[in-house]
């Protein structure tokens, strides 16, 4: 089996840290582009996760997430940190603006990761009021005023369907959680 | 931990995973932590991460300039910060293979050209069948889309219904027709006049579903479609996948096949969705 490149890079494996940055370059730059809308940003903040990624390269366990997601995990991470210092937020577009972006298939399954794809399909389990507020939130980066402000539902309610919704993701994934969360989320 | 103390601890692990606490939301997390928080975050986190990379579809590469950057980059961190150990790699592939494994490999791939010798043999050697009279098959008229349309019309309520408007190609001004729409029957129909023929060697028409169960980016694919010749022209809607009230149908200049990623670089038609019958 194939030793994972984030190991290797923890082993001190110098040639993982370019093969990182070659199957990972592309990820990171996506999250990158899609949280942070402004490219000079984008290119500072992806400087700085692949600094966090060699970091953190040795608190990577396979037995708990991909790769992949592990990488994502960390790009966000700093994103979100550089998104609150700058109190800066990705706003959903107007129906009218939607045709300033490119459309992408909801049907075509490409998900970057197994994790992706299965929380492609966990999605798609939840009820539509759930699926839309992650969607919203963690996809489109808007605040819960804002999908309360934008769809009409109550604050509390957009509240409740992010922690019943990613509960269940959770779930469906098998990324772990107690008993005390299977409460809140029933 | 009382259920509400339980929903407000999720809440903030949710936000925290999902945008990061404010100082005060950080503060009152600490205060209701009840020791397990620290776990329930990684995993929402994590799980975060997943959902935060469904439907990107292709991933953009990094631009060559950023990427020489920081691969420049990382070999001053790693030559300042980390003394590493040198790596001594085994490559199970550039091990050579030992004397009877390596007679084993060969025996197997001998067996199996006899096997296939002995097959194309036997294959070869069947008489042919003899040609059976076909079965006279009387086929149901089908009906054309026109007719399909008109009957769901007839027949459902709660019909959505919305009419075509020029999109960005300043060739298709003169674009009208109408796109109706069943929610409970999962089927539609679009009608256009002064929707040009295609050449289908070159480009098709593709058709997008804005609906309330789908990100605005990640619109559902309504299928392909060419026309044929000018003039009125009716298509079934063949969305790929279930549309709840959609607000918005937009067509598309594609490439054959259509595509994944569109560039809505010639948006053909528009409709938005205004009515819906009772």
């Amino acid at each position: 089996m194939t030793q994972a490149i984030l190991q290797r890079i923890a082993e001190g494996d110098r040639s993982a840290v370019q093969d990182c940055l070659k199957k990972y370059g592309g990820l990171v730059w996506s999250i990158a582009r899609k949280m942070l809308r402004n490219p000079d940003d984008a290119e500072d903040a992806v400087q700085e996760i692949f600094v966090d990624i060699w970091k953190n390269a040795e608190r990577f366990d396979e037995t708990k997430s991909s790769e992949t997601t592990f990488i994502a995990m960390i790009a966000r991470r700093r994103l979100i940190d550089k998104i609150r210092f700058s109190s800066r937020r990705i706003s959903a577009d107007s129906l009218d603006d939607v045709l300033l972006e490119p459309f992408t298939r909801a049907d075509k399954d490409m998900q970057v990761s197994l994790e992706a794809q299965q929380a492609a399909e966990a999605m798609r389990t939840l009820r539509p009021e759930q699926q839309q507020v992650l969607r919203l939130s963690i996809v489109q980066g808007m605040s819960h005023q804002e999908i309360s402000d934008a769809t009409g539902m109550p604050l509390g309610t957009v509240k409740t369907h992010a922690r019943r919704g990613i509960l269940q993701v959770r779930e469906y994934l098998g990324l772990g959680g107690s008993s005390v969360s299977q409460e809140v989320r029933a | 931990m009382s259920e509400e103390k339980n929903e407000i601890l999720f809440d903030l692990l949710t936000k925290k995973a999902i945008y990061g606490l404010d100082e005060a939301e950080e503060m009152q997390l600490g205060q209701i932590d009840p020791g397990m928080a620290d776990a329930e975050f990684r995993s929402l986190e994590m799980t975060a991460a997943a959902i935060s990379m469904i439907d990107f579809g292709e991933v953009v590469p990094m631009p060559d300039h950023l990427f020489a950057k920081i691969s420049a980059n990382a070999e001053k961190l790693v030559g300042q910060e980390s003394p590493w150990p040198p790596v001594y790699k085994t490559d199970e592939n550039e091990r050579p293979a030992s004397g009877w494994f390596g007679w084993l490999g060969w025996t197997a791939a001998l067996a199996a050209c006899i096997a296939l010798a002995v097959n194309i043999y036997i294959t070869n050697s069947k008489p042919q069948q003899l040609a059976v009279n076909p079965v006279t098959v009387e086929t149901p008229k089908v009906k054309t889309p026109g007719e399909l349309r008109e009957e769901l019309l007839k027949s459902t309520a709660g019909l959505i219904k919305a009419n075509w408007a020029a999109g960005n190609v300043k060739e298709l001004k003169d674009l009208s027709g109408d796109v109706v729409w069943s929610d409970e029957k999962q089927q539609g129909y679009m009608r256009f006049k002064g929707l040009p023929a295609n050449d289908k060697a070159k480009e098709t028409y593709q058709l997008w579903i804005f609906d309330k169960t789908q990100d605005k980016a990640t619109p559902i694919d309504g299928g392909t479609f060419d026309v044929a010749e000018n003039g009125e022209v009716i298509i079934p809607i063949d969305a790929k996948l279930k549309a709840v009230e959609p607000g918005m149908f937009a067509i598309t200049v594609e490439k054959p096949g259509g595509v994944v990623v569109s560039k809505r670089e010639k948006i053909a038609a528009l409709a938005t969705v205004e009515t819906k019958t009772s």
